[in-house]
């Protein structure tokens, strides 16, 4: 049960404020809750406890969701539901900002209406929302001037709040049937001095984008399911045919989705390698790191980049490479963009660090933060064998894609 | 990061600071409300949102009102929804203006859009002004039976809005059996839904007084009713609220349990977190009384919990992330092959790296331990000081469990060959908890810790740490008490406490030791004692020369008693509240580690709590476990000052934040519990005067002539210093007993100055044996309940204490188990009460 929901620019001004009960939740909890994000910085916990009242926040591209209740209730419900609420602002608006925020408060206030009331969540589903509320994008605008028609508020009800898929809204029509699976992956690994594959595991999202008449019924199978240790499902996904037959059978929602996500343990290898080497001699330490391609995964590694933090104790220091830039930003954070590894030589990063006066040698190691990416290959190994609909359209396009990329990639030096 | 705003109670110049814009808008809206010109609505939309951002940024927009409602006559929606938003937000100041805009609303809940009828009769309910009811009624009950669920479903929260302004109109109308049998019979389930939620709350609210309600409410939770929930779809969040009534639901045998088992077990992959945490929690209670069951729970619920951790965004990481740290501390074997997943990412908060560090310390086992300490001294050398340093304390809990320590020992001296001062700090301490447990590995620590120079070691933990090996091993330890002496020179200059009582007690350990070579610092050490400004250390240094003085075997026996490896170090949270915690999961209790009873108010508890009196304050329940531990740790070891002052900081930390302290923390529970010790080691009747036997002649050693003491008066009545009572029995017994005395005493001005926290007079009067066990309220107002118990037998007082500091008088009510002896005892809790704030 939410009381009040506030969002609050990156300055701490509140630019929005919906009352959900009638306990009224006056703003100066903003002014607390801000003094108490500034002086924790860092260690400010997603879920707190004010003298009054128990905070939910979520930070969002710089916009601050804070939800407050009185009451006990599950922290994850809150926490869920602002991060629905800036996705679907985020998405209405494309992007959010203060000032996106401070044009289309009226939209704001209109969703909020939608999504909430008397403290608990009703609809979040983005499809629904969109039948409701018309997003203020340019077409619309467009079409107000056309038409003539000003209200961004469809005439209709969405049909779909009572029927038996939620998700899903009245019956599109489309001249072309379009279905695009796209499999995104992200590898987490954890690598140690000596070039030891400490952890190593992807998190991958099965993305679809469907653009598909009427009541369409998917079947999407994957060519070696077993490899997948755990999976969550878009609430379209029947649960049967899944754990009998490893097939996702759905129907479902119109336009852009998250059908799946999984996750794969256990990974024996990395895509590149990167050989951090640090020297303390005499107040100095000499660096050098190599970054290379280890195993090759048949398709272009792009975006390539190395970034870490100079420890506090360093006074200088003079980073050149072989290949890229480096840019040593204010916070003392070391960026190497290398792109694509060359093919006639290894980039490298080499220089040295001046340490402060009194120290003889670095003992506050530096990690290495990796960034790559990779089109054409889902690196877990999992593969679409195919996708079938029950009923096919008279013309359907079918596409598919993937994606790797370095999400929590660390290398320790 | 960017300076906090200005208060928003003061507009900043470059906002309009409203007077004269809100007059010009008063003025173009008043022309706008006739006119039927074309495109009068677009220029009414602009000046509409000029306004609502007005009132979004905290000017009072609120004169506008009748101009507004007088543009509201529209079929723009826009329009429409945002004079809502308008009217919504000023019609609870403006009763008078609210009336007009009743009007429109009304005629709007008949509109032939389902939209505008759903949208009025929200505003129409959230305008939350008491002498609207009657307005409310007739638009509610035909929007309960509208053909569109849109409206239905704005109608039954509605109902829900209507009971919490008059309670007394919604059951008179009869909207509640209304809802009942919507949520049993609507095609919508999002109306069923919101017809569940609005039941549980009016229900609740009204089983207090009605037994109709409360037999309602219980029907909630029967068999059909859930079954049939069970069997609808709802939508994510709807299935929250449903989930969250089967926890309550108490099948009526095993198979039943399966059988709603299988039919969630699709929701542990679902892709709302909130949904698979809440089908977790019924799976949980479900099987808590089948072992193997429980078992395999928690296997199958794993890999949705850790999937849950690594997608989205950190917040939600984390509040998954509290619950698995719950589930990992009550089976950490369970979780002991997947550690890998608690190593620490270098970006995350550092309030996540902690919670992870903590699993993995629990995790570790016989298997895991070298591949898990390997990690953690990587965070030793990490660039984040204090996860380097809970990283070492991880280490060293781990080695504290474990049985083979070899490796982990190694690590820990190489901490100690370290340059920094932190990480020596942290080890430190923890070579001296590892000698407690292990006096086996003296000889290789001692040989390392002699080396490091006490100069090095700053801080007080640390130091303390340093001091007490010296003492501790000041047989095997060549300059130990040279080292002692040096620091006892510097007595001054040492600004801890902690480190000058470790100080004291090191000092007589290493007299008693090899005296020749101690006596000179043990003079010096106890006179700078006496002299300190800080209670404890005089009253210890007080202690220890009287006790020289007595008898100096039994000095020695006090100080320096055979010790016994501590085979468990006292636990921070009792097993009866992870308990607690673990029976609300899925909810706040489980973020801040403490369980509801602790930090919420009654008034707001779930609709499902059953509370009593003794809820509405912070139940003593640490206190009572604070107790019991204190206890074990006296039974294990007589060093109590180190653990008690650990668990201090632990304690301290764990309440940051925290709006609602429990009564009692580890300081108070210290210094208690050195003084039982004091006097179970002096109360023979010899104590009193000084004994002419002692062996040396300290007086002259000490060349101070101190005035002999006079004894305390005794009072006739002597209550137990180490009384237990769980706050169960307290309140059994309160229910029980009547009222012996009830009295009203009045307060000393000292006492009321310095009551400005409940927290201050409950050490006051622990100190008199009095023990709280509910403390609450604030100035002026605090409430209290205490409890003592004779010294000989179990004969328990409790005592129901309101203080008022504005009239500066306490109202006592005494209740007795043997009411001969309540007289007397008033008469202690008087003059205890009457001491309060006189230092």
């Amino acid at each position: 049960m939410l009381q009040c929901i506030f969002l609050l620019s990156d300055s701490g001004e509140v630019m929005l404020e919906k009352q959900l009960t009638g306990h009224r939740v006056d703003r100066s909890i903003c002014d607390w809750f801000w003094d108490q994000s500034i002086s924790q910085g860092d260690s400010f916990k997603p879920v707190i406890a004010s003298p009054t009242h128990y905070l939910f926040q979520v930070v969002q591209e710089g916009i601050t969701f804070l939800a407050c209740t009185q009451v006990e209730m599950p922290p994850l419900m809150g926490i869920e539901f602002l991060c629905r609420v800036a996705d679907v602002l985020s998405e209405y608006l494309g992007g959010l900002n203060e000032d996106v925020i401070k044009d289309n408060f009226v939209i704001v206030y209109e969703l909020l209406d939608e999504m909430i009331d008397n403290g608990f969540p009703l609809t979040t589903e983005p499809n629904i929302l969109r039948e409701m509320i018309a997003p203020p994008n340019i077409v619309s605008k467009v079409l107000s001037v056309v038409t003539g028609n000003s209200s961004n508020v469809s005439d209709t009800l969405p049909g779909a709040t009572g029927s038996c898929v939620p998700w899903r809204a009245a019956d599109p029509k489309y001249a072309n049937n379009e279905v695009y699976v796209d499999l995104v992956e992200e590898m987490d690994a954890v690598i140690n001095r000596d070039g030891v594959l400490v952890k190593c595991e992807i998190y991958g999202e099965v993305q679809v984008n469907s653009h598909l008449s009427g009541l369409p019924d998917l079947t999407l199978s994957f060519a070696n399911p077993s490899i997948l240790d755990d999976v969550r499902f878009h609430p379209c996904v029947r649960f049967r045919p899944w754990e009998s037959h490893q097939l996702l059978s759905f129907v479902p929602p119109d336009g852009e989705f998250k059908l799946m996500s999984y996750r794969v343990k256990k990974l024996k290898s990395t895509p590149i390698y990167v050989k951090p080497q640090l020297t303390s001699d005499a107040g100095k330490c000499r660096v050098n790191v190599l970054v290379g391609i280890k195993n090759d995964p048949g398709k272009t590694i792009d975006s390539i980049t190395l970034q870490f933090q100079l420890p506090p104790c360093i006074l200088s220091a003079d980073l050149t490479s072989n290949h890229g830039t480096v840019n040593i930003l204010s916070n003392k954070i070391c960026s190497w963009s290398i792109g694509r590894i060359p093919k006639d030589k290894a980039p490298s990063l080499t220089g040295t660090l001046v340490l402060e006066t009194e120290l003889e040698r670095l003992h506050v190691f530096p990690t290495f933060r990796v960034g790559f990416r990779i089109m054409g290959v889902a690196l877990s190994g999992l593969q679409i064998d195919k996708l079938d609909l029950k009923t096919v359209p008279n013309r359907l396009y079918k596409g598919f894609r993937a994606l790797t990329r370095a999400g929590e990639f660390e290398v320790r030096s | 990061m960017a300076p906090p705003a200005q208060s928003q109670r003061s507009p900043s110049p470059s906002q309009p600071s409203g007077k004269s814009e809100v007059s010009d808008l008063k003025l173009q809206l008043r022309q706008l409300a006739g006119s039927r010109a074309p495109g009068v609505d677009d220029s009414k939309r602009e000046l509409f949102k000029k306004v609502i951002s007005y009132m979004t940024v905290g000017i009072d927009v609120s004169s506008l009102f009748g101009e507004m409602v007088m543009c509201s006559a529209t079929s723009d929606i826009v329009l429409k929804k945002m004079c809502y938003l308008y009217v919504g937000n000023y019609a609870k100041v403006n009763p008078d203006l609210a009336l007009l805009t009743i009007n429109f609303l009304q005629r709007d809940c008949n509109d032939e859009d389902p939209m505008i009828r759903g949208l009025a009769l929200r505003s129409l309910c959230s305008l939350r002004v008491a002498n609207f009811v009657e307005y409310l009624v007739g638009p509610l009950g035909s929007g309960l039976k509208d053909s569109n669920s849109y409206v239905r479903m704005v109608a039954v929260i509605g109902v829900l809005k209507l009971y919490h302004i008059s309670a007394s109109t919604c059951v008179d109308a009869d909207f509640p059996s209304i809802l009942k049998h919507l949520m049993l019979n609507d095609s919508d389930t999002q109306v069923v839904a919101n017809c569940l939620s609005a039941l549980q709350e009016i229900w609740s609210a009204e089983a207090s007084t009605s037994e109709e309600a409360s037999r309602e409410r219980e029907a909630l939770i029967s068999k059909p009713v859930i079954y049939y929930l069970l069997n609808r779809e709802f939508s994510e969040w709807a299935q929250c609220l449903v989930l969250e009534l089967v926890t309550k639901y108490v099948p009526s045998d095993s198979s039943e349990i399966f059988d709603i088992m299988n039919l969630l077990e699709d929701r542990l992959q679902h892709a709302n977190g909130a949904v698979v945490l809440a089908t977790i929690k019924v799976f949980l209670h479900l099987t808590l009384s089948m072992t193997d069951v429980h078992q395999q729970v928690y296997e199958r619920i794993k890999a949705p919990l850790l999937t849950l951790v690594s997608s989205g965004s950190p917040e939600q990481s984390y509040a998954v992330l509290s619950h698995l740290h719950l589930l990992v501390m009550r089976a950490p074997y369970i979780f002991s092959s997947d550690y890998k997943h608690f190593y620490c990412q270098y970006n995350e908060p550092s309030y996540v790296k902690r919670l992870k560090l903590e699993m993995l310390t629990a995790v570790a086992n016989e298997s895991n331990t070298y591949e898990i300490v390997t990690e953690l001294c990587e965070y030793a050398a990490n660039v984040d000081i204090p996860i380097a340093r809970e990283s070492i304390r991880a280490v060293g809990k781990i080695a504290l469990q474990q049985y083979d320590v070899n490796a982990i020992v190694d690590r820990l001296l190489q901490f100690l060959e370290m340059e920094k001062d932190y990480v020596t700090a942290e080890a430190l301490v923890l070579v001296k908890d590892l000698l407690r447990k292990y006096p086996q590995w003296s000889h290789d620590c001692i040989a390392v810790v002699g080396n490091i120079s006490s100069k090095n070691v700053q801080e007080p933990k640390a130091k303390a740490a340093l001091i007490w090996m010296l003492g501790e091993y000041s047989q095997d330890m060549q300059d130990a008490p040279y080292i002692l002496e040096s620091l006892v020179e510097n007595w001054d200059e040492e600004h801890s406490a902690e480190v000058r009582l470790h100080l004291l007690t090191a000092v007589m350990k290493c007299f008693f030791k090899r005296p020749p070579e101690t006596q000179n610092a043990l003079g010096t050490a106890l006179a700078a004692g006496i002299a300190d400004f800080h209670q404890d250390v005089h009253d210890r240094a007080l202690f220890y020369y009287r006790i020289l003085q007595y008898n100096v075997s039994v000095a020695e026996r006090v100080v320096n008693p055979p010790k016994q490896a501590v085979s468990v170090f006292a636990d921070t949270q009792s097993s009866e509240i992870k308990d607690r915690i673990f029976d609300e999961f899925n909810s706040l209790s489980v973020v801040y580690q403490k369980p509801s009873y602790m930090f919420t108010d009654k008034e707001h508890r779930g609709p499902f709590e059953f509370s009593d009196e003794l809820g509405n304050l912070s139940i003593g329940g640490e206190a009572a476990d604070n107790v019991v531990s204190a206890q074990r740790v006296e039974e294990n070891d007589k060093d109590l000052l180190l653990t008690t002052s650990e668990k201090e900081e632990t304690r301290g930390s764990s309440n940051n934040g925290s709006a609602y302290t429990a009564p009692y923390d580890g300081s108070s529970t210290s210094v208690f519990a050195l003084q039982t010790h004091i006097e179970s080691a002096i109360s023979n009747p010899t104590a009193a005067d000084h004994s002419p036997q002692a062996s040396l002649a300290i007086d002259d050693l000490l060349g101070l002539g101190l005035p002999a003491a006079p004894a305390p008066p005794s009072p006739q009545l002597k209550l137990n210093t180490t009384a237990a009572l769980d706050p169960s029995t307290f309140q059994h017994k309160w229910r029980q007993l009547p009222v012996a005395l009830s009295q009203e005493y009045s307060v000393s001005p000292q006492g009321v100055a310095a009551l400005t926290a409940p927290q201050a007079l409950l050490r006051h009067m622990q100190s008199h044996s009095i023990h709280c066990i509910a403390s609450g309220g604030q100035s002026p107002n605090f409430k209290f309940f205490f409890f003592a118990q004779k010294a000989e037998e179990a004969s328990n007082y409790l005592v129901e204490c309101i203080i008022s500091t504005s009239s500066a008088k306490a109202q006592i009510k005494i209740k007795a188990d043997d009411q001969s002896t309540s007289q007397a005892f008033s008469t202690l809790f008087q003059s205890a009460l009457s001491k309060f704030g006189i230092p």
